[in-house]
């Protein structure tokens, strides 16, 4: 019997989704950025779209491998702007109007008079609706995973873990929407309000990048600066008793110059020594904002870094390196001796900032936002069951 | 109408009170301060057909959701089907028709009774057959295929109803079933009713529209203010209140001198006959039309015979609280001697449209209830 009402109420979901016209319209979208994919080609020569040749782009498969074409495409157009963007909203509309419709007044009275539990109706309505998703995104993975293997010539199945992650990433959102649906009754109102939500995790998810890029620099500086000076200070205690001895002193041959000799030698040490305790206060200073708003993030769902992990998944920290270390630019950032002026490697920080996101583990990722929406939907449970309609 | 079979009589399981709904003190209190319910206790047999009236806001929906679960009452000692109210799974066994119900419009008539049988936990092939036996039953064989969005108010109630019966349930809560239905829609809708009777299924009605539950009900029960004030059989609830009217063609103040005159002579051997005038005040305004039911206003002058009978005169008609044509011959008589022309004598049993203006009316001050919940207006002057 149990089965019997759940097919009943997918069949229903479907059938709802089904007449409302943006279900299929997203579909068709989907499809249009698959073809385009498939429309953009690279040889020899260089890039293709359909049968022109672009000449202006100074791009060909020496430089750029299809395979990895194709994969940055789907990683950048296909999934973060349009499946972790456009298509959440378009799904997010969709949906939204699910929870507010169930229990508009004539329909809730017919579901909840059935012998079916509050709590397994209202969770069964939240699956259907991530169900939508679920196929929406597998649609689109499916598709660019053939794309990707017939035209790049690299089958990658890993791709095909976009399905669960973007709908969990949907998921997040999508519980938000449940409990505002809940609690306006309203379509509008908790599609408004769910992107409201959206938008305050993008800024504290954008103040996160950039303190985490602040830390990044200031950690470079802090590290260019701490061994700039134990050189300058190596140099000049060489320098110091290769003078001393070509005097002809005798020095013991553990003999360390003091800190007075040294600064006596070395005009610059002093500039040095004081700019590397200011960089090392500042990076303290980042460390200690970047923790702060690391711990604010945990409790909220990470939608950003949960859509991140495929990247982290097919790119690795080695084919990172290789991407962004492949031109012939300083890898490390460094320290003019004399002006103590510092001079940033966008390798360098690039870097440290992929291994500072990198080492937010996949449990603090996904183990926090699950919990988040966990709370959030026994929240909607407890107050879908209590509630008289 | 066709006479399609609705499907094989319900077998009832064998319970020794036979009593499918059995409510005690039920009471609803909505955020602690608008008593929608004070304690219902009601009893529904097996197999008979059960009336809630009552007037707007009377609580009439608020304890069928009770009942069906769609609302959580603050207090409630009953049982339906045997089974505590509540109990979700007793629900397989209950087919119901909210009263402003809304089916999902991108879903067709038979889509959407095999949908409500599906959560009723039907099996499919049972569903099968019985959407297509309901929808002829109700006369919507031809509109299965159609979306329930183009209908009319009337077709979807007849969806609503055939819906209702998709998982051959025990007991059927019908809320304001004839809602928005034409006359001849509420003719089938009553023979429905009576056929679900006579395949020995309970169902309760909630109506206001009182002629159509007088027609079907066997027992009913009014509801006023979140209050029963009377249950029984309609035989049970008018018993005390049949009568006789006579009616004169004279003008109401000749026809009043003329009751006033026969009266003595009518009960000549009894005592006495109590005539009391209106009470000090009272203005032929404050009186309802002559239409109106006798019982749910003041005469000019009631009294009683000296048999025991009351009486009433309004107007130019005379009451006698009996349906013994003995009692009236002598009256009868002495008019016809004093030269009053009878236009009608008509044996009058209250019907429950009288049943329920006696009950939202205020005796103290013969004005009806305001519709709702709150009862703390009673008594006010107009």
């Amino acid at each position: 019997m149990m089965m019997r009402q759940t097919a009943a109420l997918f069949v229903d979901a479907y059938r709802e989704l089904n007449s409302r016209k943006l279900f299929w319209i997203t579909l068709m979208l989907s499809g249009l950025v698959v073809a385009a994919f498939a429309a953009v080609g690279i040889d020899k020569q260089g890039f293709t779209i359909l049968w022109f040749r672009l000449d202006f782009i100074p791009l060909n498969s020496d430089i750029l491998s299809p395979a990895l074409l194709y994969k940055t495409m789907f990683l950048s157009l296909g999934l973060k702007i349009w499946l972790a963007w456009i298509a959440a909203i378009l799904a997010l509309i969709t949906t939204a109007g699910m929870i507010p419709d169930l229990i508009a007044g004539g329909s809730i009275e017919m579901m909840l008079s059935k012998p079916v539990s509050r709590v397994r109706l209202f969770l069964t309505k939240y699956a259907a609706g991530l169900l939508f998703v679920t196929f929406q995104v597998g649609v689109f993975s499916l598709a660019s995973f053939f794309v990707i293997g017939v035209r790049g010539g690299e089958w990658e199945p890993a791709l095909l873990l976009a399905i669960p992650l973007v709908v969990a990433f949907f998921s997040f959102l999508f519980c938000m929407c449940v409990l505002f649906g809940l609690l306006t009754r309203s379509t509008i109102a908790s599609l408004l309000l769910t992107l409201l939500f959206w938008f305050f995790i993008f800024i504290l998810n954008a103040a996160d990048g950039a303190l985490v890029q602040w830390r990044s620099m200031a950690e470079a500086q802090r590290d260019a600066l701490v061994r700039q000076v134990a050189q300058a200070e190596g140099n000049t205690r060489q320098l110091l008793i290769a003078e001393r001895r070509s005097l002809g002193e005798e020095l013991p041959e553990d003999y360390h110059p003091t800190e007075e000799e040294i600064a006596g030698v070395n005009p610059f040490l002093k500039g040095l020594r004081d700019k590397r305790a200011s960089a090392e206060k500042t990076a303290a200073q980042a460390a200690k904002w970047s923790g702060i708003l690391f711990a604010a993030k945990t409790i909220v769902p990470k939608t950003g870094e949960t859509i991140d992990l495929l990247e982290r998944t097919l790119i690795s920290m080695a084919d990172l390196e290789a991407l962004t270390g492949s031109s012939d630019k300083p890898r490390q950032t460094t320290v003019d001796e004399q002006t103590a002026e510092v001079e940033f490697s966008q390798y360098d920080l690039s870097m440290r900032s992929a291994t500072i996101l990198r080492e937010r583990s996949v449990l603090w990722i996904l183990g926090t936002s699950f919990a988040f929406e966990a709370v959030v939907l026994a929240l909607s449970c407890v107050i879908f069951a209590r509630r008289d309609f | 109408m066709t006479t399609a079979t609705v499907d094989e009589p319900v077998i009832p399981a064998v319970r020794s009170d036979g009593l499918v709904i059995d409510l005690h003190h039920v009471a609803k209190t909505y955020r602690g301060r608008i008593r929608a319910l004070c304690g219902i206790d009601m009893q529904v047999r097996r197999g008979e057909v059960f009336g809630l009236l009552g007037p707007n806001g009377a609580g009439k929906s608020t304890l069928v959701k009770i009942l069906m679960t769609v609302i959580r009452p603050t207090e409630c000692r009953g049982t339906m089907l045997g089974e505590p109210v509540g109990h979700k799974p007793t629900l397989a066994k209950v087919g119901y028709l909210p009263e402003h119900h809304r089916f999902p419009p991108y879903l067709t008539g038979s889509q959407v009774v095999d949908f409500y049988g599906a959560l009723s936990g039907s099996p499919r092939a049972d569903r099968r057959r019985r959407t297509g036996e309901l929808l002829e039953l109700v006369g919507m064989k031809d509109w299965a295929k159609k979306k329930v969005g183009s209908y009319s108010k009337g077709m979807r109630q007849r969806i609503g109803i055939a819906q209702s019966l998709v998982n051959s349930p025990e007991v059927v809560l019908l809320d304001e079933p004839t809602d928005g239905v034409d006359p001849v829609g509420r003719r089938d809708i009553r023979e429905i009713v009576q056929r679900l009777r006579s395949e020995g299924r309970t169902v309760f009605i909630n109506s206001h529209l009182l002629s159509e539950l007088e027609m079907v009900c066997d027992r009913v029960a009014i509801l006023v203010q979140g209050r029963v004030v009377s249950q029984g059989t309609i035989d049970e609830l008018t018993a005390d209140k049949r009568r006789y009217e006579i009616e004169l063609t004279a003008e109401p103040d000749a026809a009043a001198a003329y009751f006033q005159r026969a009266l003595p002579e009518a009960i000549r051997h009894g005592e006495h006959a109590t005539l009391t005038p209106p009470a000090p005040g009272e203005r032929e305004t404050d009186r309802a039309p002559p239409t109106h039911s006798p019982l749910t206003r003041r005469v000019g002058y009631h009294g009683q015979l000296a048999t025991g009978e009351w009486l009433e005169i309004d107007h130019a008609t005379l009451r006698i609280g009996s349906t013994e044509p003995a009692t009236i011959q002598p009256i009868i008589d002495a008019l016809r001697e004093r030269g009053a022309v009878i236009r009608s004598i008509r044996q009058n049993r209250p019907s429950l449209e009288d049943l329920f203006m006696q009950a939202v009316t205020d005796p103290s001050t013969g004005a009806t209830l305001k519709p709702g919940a709150d009862r703390a207006r009673k008594g006010r002057t107009p």
